[in-house]
């Protein structure tokens, strides 16, 4: 593995304490906007091979039903930074009807509806999460419009290996459900070797600041 | 080289003329900011919109869902996005292809982005409107390209009848169906008796005209539901779901008399056809589809070993010939 892009231990605890506390607020957030309690897994950070990361999918979300899964690239508002990534967002093919529900969806839920209604849960969430690790670092994110990956597909079929030019990555796991509905969906943020290396360096004047 | 640092004029009058529509609402979604791009394609000039109510102005957008759109981006504080993808426009907005765009209204991509005072609070949503309606019309014909290739590669090209391949994919899918949830089907296979002489005496395009005739007879006789194909050369196949032997034996029978009480008229010349056919129904030894089929092809044989020009069902007793 290059060492390079190898966290550090304290950049390692940093990262997952600033992770932490952007959950919080992110659940706070989408509890207030969708009017129903949520429930977040304790975020997982690790560097995923790029031939891992198919099998790194099917593991996530812990069966081999068929899932739908959503894009949504993400980077720096601020000049230069270089902080750059996407995040993915697997669905487990359950029910949709409760989540169009939530979201106040007026029309049936036909097969344009179901897809509009993963792009936005899919901004939603996004939105929330990596806004908040983004401000605590002392930086603020854009965001590229959400796009489907595939629906009612494997979730090893997710990716193609030979579409990811990148080595390694930066994988922030997030798993969220919702209080007594059966909606869940895990939330995954990648980042590729380079925009690691930012994100390194801002940690370290982090730490820097704390000392 | 000179200096140059663009004023706020200069950025005013590139938000009001830039080629995109851009406008500014507040949290109960009063226009506060309304450009050229806007102005001309709604039909409503700046000065009439400040300050009114965006839902008063356009009856037509889908409120309760816009303004969701829009309470999401002051509660996250993050963007919203909007796809002509999953709804074409927002706006009834015209378009420049007129003529040759086959879409009623501009399809649009919208994008909602928080506007914040110094203290972070988001005070209003930018929200950005892209014409995107020639990638739309270039995406619907490559949709309907894909789908003529899917017929096609799904089609013989002779019979119009689905192909081998897919025929099989059909039957497997309805096999499955009964093994999981029950009810029956039953498989049919007939082949036309002499066709090698048909071709040797007539020639070849007699031969497809004889073909043809035979499946578009085969569509006539069977029901929407039913599946036929061409299985091989002068093969074919009818799966019919729901359907016992006894009740497919009557549609193989009358199809049979049919074929046989109509020679086909080709080129001034009157060829008797005929047909054998074996049938199966879904049963416990048949565990698998391929099963099925050997099994409807064993009463085929028979059928053509006991004189051709008639219907077989498995199993069959072969002390008779």
């Amino acid at each position: 593995m290059n060492d390079t892009v190898v966290l550090s231990n304290d950049q390692t605890d940093c990262l997952q304490e600033i992770v932490n506390v952007a959950m919080g607020q992110a659940g706070d957030s989408l509890a207030r906007f969708l009017e129903v309690f949520i429930n977040l897994s304790v975020p997982r950070i690790r560097l995923v091979e790029a031939e891992d990361l198919p099998q790194t999918l099917t593991e996530m979300v812990g069966h081999s039903g068929l899932i739908s899964a959503v894009r949504q690239g993400f980077y720096t508002a601020d000049d230069g930074n270089g902080l750059r990534g996407e995040a993915i967002v697997l669905f487990g093919d359950t029910s949709f009807k409760e989540l169009a529900d939530i979201l106040a969806y007026e029309d049936d839920l036909d097969a344009q509806a179901e897809s509009e209604l993963l792009l936005d849960v899919t901004n939603v969430l996004n939105g929330a999460c990596l806004s908040g690790i983004a401000e605590q670092i002392g930086t603020e994110l854009a965001f590229t419009p959400p796009s489907v990956l595939g629906q009612h597909i494997a979730a090893k079929e997710v990716v193609t290996k030979d579409n990811l030019l990148w080595m390694q990555a930066l994988l922030v796991e997030i798993n969220y459900s919702l209080e007594n509905r059966s909606f869940n969906c895990n939330l995954m943020m990648l980042m590729p070797e380079d925009a690691i290396e930012v994100l390194k360096f801002a940690l370290d004047k982090l730490l820097e600041d704390f000392d | 080289m000179f200096e140059f640092t663009p004023t706020k004029e200069l950025l005013g009058f590139i938000v009001d003329r830039i080629n995109v529509g851009v406008f500014i609402v507040d949290k109960d979604c009063k226009v506060l900011l309304w450009n050229q791009y806007m102005a001309n394609h709604s039909y409503k000039k700046q000065e009439l919109v400040y300050g009114q109510d965006l839902f008063t102005l356009f009856p037509d957008l889908p409120q309760k869902w816009f303004r969701k759109k829009i309470a999401s981006v002051f509660m996250l504080k993050s963007f919203a996005f909007t796809s002509w993808e999953q709804r074409p426009y927002l706006f009834k907005f015209p378009h420049n292809r007129p003529i040759t765009g086959g879409v009623e209204y501009m399809n649009q991509d919208l994008t909602l982005m928080p506007v914040k005072n110094d203290e972070g609070e988001v005070v209003a949503v930018s929200i950005t409107l892209l014409d995107v309606t020639d990638v739309s019309v270039y995406q619907t014909m490559l949709k309907e390209a894909m789908s003529k290739l899917e017929l096609a590669s799904q089609t013989d090209g002779l019979t119009g009848l689905n192909n081998r391949a897919h025929w099989e994919k059909r039957l497997l899918e309805e096999y499955n169906r009964v093994q999981r949830y029950g009810s029956t089907l039953t498989l049919i296979m007939l082949d036309l008796d002499h066709f090698k002489a048909v071709n040797d005496t007539h020639g070849h395009l007699a031969g497809d005209a004889v073909l043809r005739d035979v499946s578009n007879k085969l569509n006539e006789t069977f029901r929407e539901s039913d599946i036929a194909g061409r299985y091989g050369g002068e093969e074919f196949g009818v799966v019919l779901p729901a359907t016992d032997l006894q009740g497919a034996m009557i549609v193989a029978e009358r199809l049979r008399q049919q074929i046989c009480a109509a020679p086909i008229h080709y080129d001034g010349v009157d060829i008797p056809v005929s047909i054998s056919v074996g049938l199966s129904e879904y049963n416990p030894d048949a565990d698998t589809h391929e099963k099925l089929i050997a099994q409807a092809d064993e009463a085929l044989y028979q059928s053509k070993h006991s004189g051709r020009n008639k219907c077989t069902s498995y199993p069959f007793d072969s002390s008779v010939t």
